[in-house]
């Protein structure tokens, strides 16, 4: 009556795409591996007809209007993708969602450098003790802007992408500069 | 001594499934024109509550569950929910829908006039046990009238607001995507009017009908007057990517306004269903009409009614109390038990 | 832009029966489910072909992990061989091509109903906790919409005067299953109706675990190296179960949490509840080589 249907390419990268993303956003700050050293990778795993998506990149339109996402300003965007981040000004109006609705706060995605720059500490849920990683590539000011803006549960949740390699940092991860 | 094989409980599942679908014997194409033919209110039913238009799927799925309403729903949604989403179409107006059957209970007469249709409300509910006995029932034919009834009418209550009689809500100016989607997006409260209109809409029959018969009997501020209740088909009119509008066929469907003197105004409840179901609209416009300012926890509360008509999941949390707790059952008599003991050692105490 | 480019060749059922849409929500939300511990996060829930209540929450989220090289383990009230893990083992092993095992430690994913495995979790596997109500609050609180309110004000004051009643009328916190426990110290979770044995399990342990409700649409998450903390007033511990001194009358095994079966002289057997480390046990007893993996309670306690 079934048999049993056979995964695909696509679905196939996605699968890996999104475990990737799962892995990293649980445990912050250690890497995991995309299926592509691409923010398309990322797009194909999560976004379609029902996000709103705003993108400061735009190579990767073509992905997100495929998707069937509607592409709006940052302020109304559940994804974000801001490539390299050049100032901290466009961080301000991303969506953090509320006490009330922390789902509303949006996932962004960032182009970085790893395993170089500037050293950081983190802690909080997924980290066993503290993490000591370095990130190059963020503005200065980035982390400390990070921690005024959100008042937990409200905040976004932050994937550094670096080629293949891929980092999370969530809303509930504390970051200390060092 | 070993466990149970995983296999003991593999077989025991497999036949007993065996043995539910033996009732039904063989399901073929023959049988499900049958039940598409003969059925054809409870297929509309089914229809309402899966929110998926398709005759020949739904009394397919009659069929296949032998009639298990929840089970037959169940498996409609299953198999909408893995659809693709090809396009949304366009917005249905009242004036637009091909009407069979119109009556209203606020007027004698109505703009476009009380048209009966098909009912069997002033019929006399005999059994035809002669059925029976041999003798087929054939229904005799209907008679046409002189005049045809117009087939598109405006709505009762258009008239009424232009009386200033009652304010009609304000159309949303939403398109296409940007409707909100009850199967894409979860239920909130305070919901959405979107998402309002298509859980009852999706509701479970007996449920809107038992907590809308309770606001009827006066578990409800208001006392529905029945404005306007419709059977029709409806146009499904899509774009193709090109920009060119076409109907890709119509759809039945059955729609309630109710009323009731709220102030100097009249306060407006409707619903609307796909598939024609009286009962169901009128229970669910009933209860649309006493949500507004409803009390918590009470069942003219709109978080109240729309959790609880939702009969896949009503249906399914009942069900699943047929599944073994007994690990929960073993927490809770753990805790029962030390509680007993600790009551004895008190007791045993000496007074002081 | 024609029709045919806005769909894919038609395949009688998606590749994890879920289509990719219903997968890309399902993903996006467990990543808000991390990104806040424990906080329920609202979702849409599609249909599965399977009754609401029997783990169709659960079931999404697997379906939207499995891929054919994910070991996958199945459990309901412990036990692998129950008729309900048998039927969701059955359905994803259909849908995906997933290989199956009942042993614990070979599983990549673990979707169980009303109980954690007793051996350790390890850092590469994930388990998919079945929920028939997310809301801790219910019990104080039956409206949803107030209900979230008091989440988002972190108002858990009613919680903790129904538990200090249950102290005044019965001597000890009469709350059996479902736990309430403070999720890094921010959101009461319930942690599903799992025995109070297995709520410390949750607390800073190397696995992810995905809590979902398919009828009450929300899903929730306790990641890796989380505080879980059961509430308890500081003079009244947390009482697990008084399972550590039963012994299991089929395997021997001593110190876990266990069945009672009800025996014809009115007394009570026992069995240890984890049917698969029952059986490895016993395997292990009549000399077989087994791979008994190490346990979160040893002698019948919780090491702190």
């Amino acid at each position: 009556m079934l048999n049993t249907p056979v995964q695909g390419v696509d679905e196939a990268a996605a699968n890996k795409t999104f475990e990737a993303l799962l892995w990293a956003l649980s445990r912050p700050g250690l890497a995991s591996n995309l299926s592509a050293a691409s923010d398309e990778a990322i797009i194909d795993a999560l976004i379609d007809r029902e996000c709103r998506v705003y993108s400061a990149d735009p190579q990767l339109m073509s992905n997100i209007l495929c998707s069937g996402a509607t592409v709006s300003e940052v302020k109304d965007a559940d994804h974000v993708f801001l490539g390299a981040l050049r100032d901290l000004a466009s961080l301000d109006d991303i969506s953090k969602g509320s006490a009330l609705y922390p789902n509303e706060g949006a996932t962004v995605v960032l182009r970085v450098a790893l395993n170089k720059g500037r050293k950081i500490r983190l802690s909080g849920p997924g980290v066993k003790t503290v993490l000591d990683i370095q990130i190059a590539g963020l503005p200065d000011g980035f982390w400390q802007n990070r921690a005024e803006m959100f008042c937990y549960p409200a905040g976004f949740d932050l994937f550094l992408r670096d080629g293949r390699q891929v980092i999370g940092i969530p809303r509930s991860t504390i970051v200390e500069v060092l | 001594m070993a466990y149970v094989a995983t296999r003991g409980g593999e077989r025991a599942i497999k036949q007993s499934e065996r043995l539910f679908r033996a009732a039904m014997g063989k399901i073929d194409a023959a049988r499900v024109t049958e039940v598409k033919q003969a059925l054809p209110y409870l297929v509309d039913r089914v229809m309402g509550e899966a929110s998926l238009y398709d005759l020949d799927l739904a009394a397919l799925a009659l069929a296949q569950t032998g009639g298990e309403l929840y089970e037959a729903v169940l498996l409609l949604r299953a198999w909408r929910t893995t659809q693709p989403r090809l396009c949304v179409a366009e917005p249905v107006q009242q004036q637009d829908l091909f009407t069979h059957r119109r009556i209203s209970a606020a007027f004698k007469d109505i703009p476009g006039g009380q048209v009966l249709g098909p009912t069997p409300d002033y019929a006399h509910r005999i059994l035809a046990t002669d059925v029976l006995e041999g003798t087929p029932f054939v229904p005799e034919p209907v008679e046409p009238g002189a005049k045809p009834s117009p087939a598109y009418q405006p709505s009762v209550s258009a008239w009424q607001a232009k009386n200033d009689l009652v304010d009609l809500p304000k159309p949303e100016s939403l398109h296409g995507n940007d409707i909100p989607d009850l199967t894409r997006e979860p239920l909130l409260f305070p919901s959405k009017r979107a998402h309002t209109l298509q859980s009852l809409a999706r509701a479970e029959t007996g449920g809107v009908l038992a907590l809308g018969y309770a606001a009827m009997r006066g578990y409800g501020q208001a006392h529905p007057t029945v404005n306007e209740l419709r059977l029709a088909e409806a146009e499904v009119v899509v774009k193709h990517p090109n920009g060119t509008a076409f109907s890709a066929g119509r759809v039945k469907i059955s729609q309630a306004e109710v009323v009731s003197k709220q102030g100097e105004k009249l306060g407006l409840g409707f619903a609307a269903t796909m598939g024609w179901n009286e009962v169901k609209c009128i229970s669910a416009a009933t209860l649309d009409l006493n949500s507004k300012g409803a009390p918590k926890g009470t069942p003219t509360e709109e978080e109240f009614f729309l959790y609880h008509t939702e009969g896949v999941e009503s249906s399914g949390f009942c069900i699943h109390f047929k599944l073994p707790h007994y690990v929960t059952f073993q927490s809770s008599l753990d805790a029962m038990r030390d509680a007993k003991a600790k009551s004895v050692d008190v007791a045993k105490e000496p007074v002081k | 832009m024609s029709l045919k480019s806005l769909t894919k060749p038609w395949q009688s059922m998606s590749y994890g029966f879920l289509d990719p849409s219903a997968k890309r929500e399902l993903r996006r939300k467990m990543l808000k489910s991390v990104a806040v511990p424990g906080c329920q996060m609202p979702y849409a829930s599609r249909e599965v072909p399977m009754a609401r209540g029997w783990g169709t929450g659960a079931l999404q989220v697997s379906l939207t992990l499995l891929n054919p090289q994910m070991c996958v383990k199945v459990i309901d009230q412990g036990a692998d061989d129950s008729v309900n893990a048998a039927s969701i083992r059955r359905f994803l092993a259909r849908v995906s091509g997933a290989p199956t095992t009942l042993d614990t430690l070979e599983a990549h994913l673990i979707q169980s109903r009303h109980r954690i495995p007793e051996e350790f979790l390890r850092e590469d596997q994930i388990l998919v906790l079945q929920v028939p109500n997310p809301e801790p609050l219910r019990s104080v609180q039956p409206n949803m919409s107030i209900a979230r309110q008091m989440h988002a004000d972190a108002d858990y004051g009613r919680m903790w005067l129904q538990l200090y009643e249950q102290i005044v009328r019965s001597g000890r916190i009469m709350q059996g299953a479902s736990y309430p426990s403070m999720v890094n110290g921010r959101h009461v979770m319930t942690p599903s109706p799992i025995p109070r044995w297995d709520v410390p399990k949750l607390n800073m342990s190397k696995h992810l675990t995905i809590l979902s409700a398919g009828r009450e649409k929300r899903i929730f998450a306790v990641p890796p190296y989380t505080r879980v903390e059961p509430l308890v007033f500081d003079d009244v511990p947390y009482q697990v179960e008084d399972h550590g001194a039963l012994t299991c009358k089929r395997s021997g095994a001593k110190g876990f949490f266990m069945n009672e079966i009800p025996q014809d002289d009115g007394t009570s057997a026992f069995e240890v509840s984890d049917s698969e480390y029952g059986v490895k046990s016993i395997r292990q007893r009549d000399g077989e080589a087994v791979n008994l993996g190490g346990t979160w309670y040893k002698h019948g306690e919780m090491p702190k």
